[in-house]
């Protein structure tokens, strides 16, 4: 179906190869996942199948792309359109309707189907991805897992042979990414369409796919059957972490398979470990919290305390409260009744360098707070601010990433580049309390870990607390202390990591879906505890 | 060697098609300083005739390759000037437009600058509600102006770069404002004033009236446009061109693609690894 023969690709005005002497051909109803670190080529890889690379960006294309037996250099992108289908990494930026079927629509509308073929379709696209009940809501108000399977739909009903999708599932949570995953793995099933897909969060994806493309940092590729490619990738979920520390015969990609080859291990008795004393001195006081937008009440009357150098996660679906929660605690929103107090003052009050120096902010699109023309002028207007020596900003974010040019737009940054340089800019303000709406969308495993260090060390060092919204649960198993549970606007659990996301199944990391009933979260947990084992 | 497409440029039918319609609407404008012979209503005739064309220069235009991406940045940019033009009714002359108008075409070049113009003129004209003839009018002054573009040396940067197209700015407001009065100026025949358009007086007698019409009606508006648009892109210019010519580098306008054999790629190889 799709056939690579020798690719090497380059853009122009710049000296990295990005993809170099690639060859592979995918079958019909194969579903592959490309995978590698951040800024590695996934999203050239994924626009060199419909021909938008080099089509539309510009750049010098060796070897040889054919779909379906055509080649990509012979058309444009646009005479791929019936044949492969495109879902980009964030789906409102896609949508061009605001109705449901009108999105489904309107590709085959710029396409000039007749009328009866297109209504058909939209109804067999709804029943097929089971939109039916929301076909005549706006976009903007579905949850963000429907909102991928309406984008999905819109590239279906064209009856795409190929379905390319660009990290589906990163900014879903654990459930919706579910539900998306299972939907395109009945598609390949089904309707036998081949999928390639680009994700970070691996431990989401294995267990679908039937082969990997890995594009190593170093220029190599490397082509096969999941379990093959993962038994020696850099870059390996979990699962597959734990199998190695273990020293397992084989690695799995499932948590039924690893289960079955760790019996022995779980039979054993281990002692329990202590639990970490949390501080007692209350930084944030959260009472009887009300937030009403209109009638939707977002949050319903919650209490909760934060002591400091607590690392506490909150948890929940799309649209459970976690943000109104953060933006009251912030400050930026006022609460509808009840109150938040941060040192016993109330943050909705502070003012300028006052606000700067109790509480740091990172939001959920951490570029909202980037305006200058470079990473340098950014770092320098921080340092001004916050009346810091000059160039500790860029001292500090050099840290976190190395390979950061100073010279760099923001906007050109990778997710992970700006993230870090956002929590660079926030924590040079030496901020009494942090506050983070889902940092880790887009990060690969390398950045993540760099980025949970950081967090970690700012809490211990300083003795402070640190806030965040995550759907990364296993981000919230490595880092988080406590985790607070949202559903509806009320607190469901509030706890130790361990109780609260041993006791529910979906939230529940790999680690620990594979050693239940013992109480793991991080293949770390697993190894310490073996250790301290006779 | 192959490129991206460019960010739209008159060529090939197009071209000759700008021409004869602009020249159409021209005499559409200054008619009244050609003929000294009484006509019946010549202004009746150019009613028609500069809306025609108009539409005939978009579907020349259509036909002509316009790619998604001029595609794209057109409809953005002609909707941001299209809803920043009302922004100012009712206070005199003062249309937050223009200078977006100048700064795009800076960027995106000529051609690009006249078919955002007179686009953005039309989108405005539905959103304010007023559609008739003097919308072609209008849709060609402001592509004129963006065409016109094409006089400040590309090279330019910097300070000396915004004052001309401060300056630029300054003359755009004139330009528009006659063009204006002149196309309205020969409705108010039968009005009979000093001022008014006198069918078959001789031509000098015309273009006395004109210019007493234009200063005495027209200053209010044309002053403060002037001085609103030169501020505007004085202040606003760094910033908004800096961004434009961001996005131009990002959609990769003139871009080379080259399809090379593979064995080029062996071949290089085989280069480095002698190196």
């Amino acid at each position: 179906m799709i056939k690579f023969s020798n690719v090497s690709l380059i853009y122009p005005h710049s000296t990295k190869t990005i993809i170099e002497d690639l060859t592979f051909s995918i079958q019909e109803g194969e579903m592959v996942l490309v995978m590698g670190e951040t800024g590695s080529g996934k999203s050239s890889l994924l626009r060199l199948i419909n021909g938008l690379v080099p089509h539309h960006t510009g750049g010098i294309l060796a070897g040889d792309i054919s779909v379906d037996g055509i080649s990509t250099r012979e058309v444009k992108p646009g005479s791929l359109a019936h044949i492969v289908g495109i879902v980009g990494q964030n789906p409102l930026n896609g949508f061009v309707a605001d109705i449901v079927e009108e999105e489904l629509a309107f590709g085959m509308e710029a396409l000039n189907f007749p009328h009866d073929v297109m209504r058909k379709r939209v109804e067999e696209v709804l029943d097929l991805l089971g939109l039916n009940a929301v076909r005549h809501r706006s976009i903007a108000t579905l949850s963000g897992g429907e909102q991928q399977r309406v984008a999905i739909g819109a590239a279906l009903v064209m009856h795409p042979k190929v379905l390319v999708l660009d990290e589906p599932t990163s900014a879903l949570d654990p459930i919706a990414a579910e539900e998306v995953l299972s939907l395109l793995h009945r598609l390949v099933h089904d309707l036998s369409v081949t999928v390639v897909i680009a994700e970070h969060r691996l431990e989401r994806v294995i267990q679908f796919v039937d082969r990997i493309i890995y594009i190593e940092g170093n220029g190599e590729t490397a082509i096969g059957p999941a379990e093959e490619v993962l038994r020696t990738a850099q870059l390996v979920p979990p699962i597959i972490r734990l199998a190695r520390a273990l020293n397992l015969s084989e690695v799995g990609t499932s948590v039924r398979e690893v289960r079955r080859l760790t019996d022995d291990i779980r039979a054993q008795t281990f002692e329990t470990t202590e639990k970490i004393a949390v501080s007692s001195d209350v930084v944030i006081e959260v009472d009887e919290l009300t937030i009403s937008y209109g009638n939707h009440r977002a949050l319903k009357g919650i209490s909760t305390k934060i002591g400091a150098g607590e690392i506490v996660a909150v948890m929940g679906r799309n649209g459970a409260g976690k943000s109104s929660l953060l933006q009251a605690i912030v400050g930026s929103q006022l609460a509808t009744k009840g109150s938040v107090w941060v040192h016993q003052k109330d943050p909705a009050l502070l003012k300028g360098a006052e606000r700067r120096r109790s509480i740091g902010y990172v939001p959920q699109e951490p570029s909202d707070l980037l305006y200058a023309q470079s990473v340098r002028a950014e770092c320098a207007q921080a340092d001004r601010d916050n009346e810091i020596a000059e160039g500790s900003t860029f001292a500090f974010l050099s840290r976190l990433v190395p390979h950061i040019s100073e010279e760099t737009h923001p906007n050109d940054l990778s997710e992970g580049q700006r993230l870090a340089l956002v929590l660079s800019i926030v924590l040079s303000g030496n901020p009494e309390l942090l506050v983070l709406d889902e940092p880790t969308r887009g990060l690969d495993y390398q950045a993540k870990n760099l980025f949970a260090l950081a967090l970690k060390e700012y809490a211990s060092t300083f003795n402070r607390p640190v806030l965040l919204a995550t759907h990364d649960v296993e981000l919230v198993a490595e880092l988080a202390h406590r985790v607070l549970f949202l559903a509806e606007g009320d607190i469901v659990a509030d706890g130790s990591t361990l109780d609260v996301l041993l006791s529910s199944p979906a939230f529940a990391p790999q680690v620990a879906k594979v050693m239940s009933p013992k109480p793991w979260l991080t293949v770390s947990d697993v190894v310490q505890a073996l250790e301290q084992q006779p | 060697m192959n490129r991206t497409p460019a960010a739209f440029s008159f060529r090939g039918l197009a071209l000759p098609a700008l021409v004869a319609t602009s020249a159409i609407s021209a005499l559409g404008f200054v008619w009244p300083f050609l003929i000294s012979t009484p006509q019946a209503r010549p202004q009746w005739l150019f009613a028609l005739a500069v809306p025609s064309a108009l539409l005939l220069l978009f579907a020349s235009v259509s036909n002509d390759k316009l790619d998604t991406k001029s595609i794209a940045l057109l409809a953005v940019l002609a909707a941001v000037i299209a809803a920043l033009r009302p922004m100012g009714t009712g206070a005199v002359g003062i249309e937050p437009m223009w200078f977006v108008l100048i700064l795009a075409a800076r960027v995106f070049g000529p051609s690009f600058g006249f078919l955002l113009g007179a686009l953005s003129m039309v989108l405005s004209a539905f959103l304010t509600g007023g559609l008739g003839p003097w919308v072609a009018y209008q849709a060609f002054a402001a592509g004129w102006i963006g065409l016109g573009i094409g006089l400040i040396p590309r090279n330019v940067r910097g300070r000396s770069e915004l004052a001309l197209l401060a300056l630029y700015g300054v003359v755009a407001a004139a330009f528009f404002g006659i063009a204006m009065d002149l196309q309205f100026w020969p409705w108010t025949l039968g009005v009979d004033t000093q001022l008014s358009y006198q069918a078959g007086a001789p031509i000098s007698e015309n273009v006395d009236r004109f210019i007493s019409y234009h200063f005495l009606s027209a200053m209010a508006w044309d002053l403060p446009r002037a001085i609103f648009t030169a501020s505007l892109i004085a202040i606003t210019g760094k910033p908004i061109l800096h961004t434009l010519r961001r996005a131009h580098t990002r959609a990769a306008f003139f871009t080379p693609i080259e399809f090379v054999k593979a064995q080029a790629s062996e071949r290089e190889k085989e280069e480095r690894a002698a190196q």
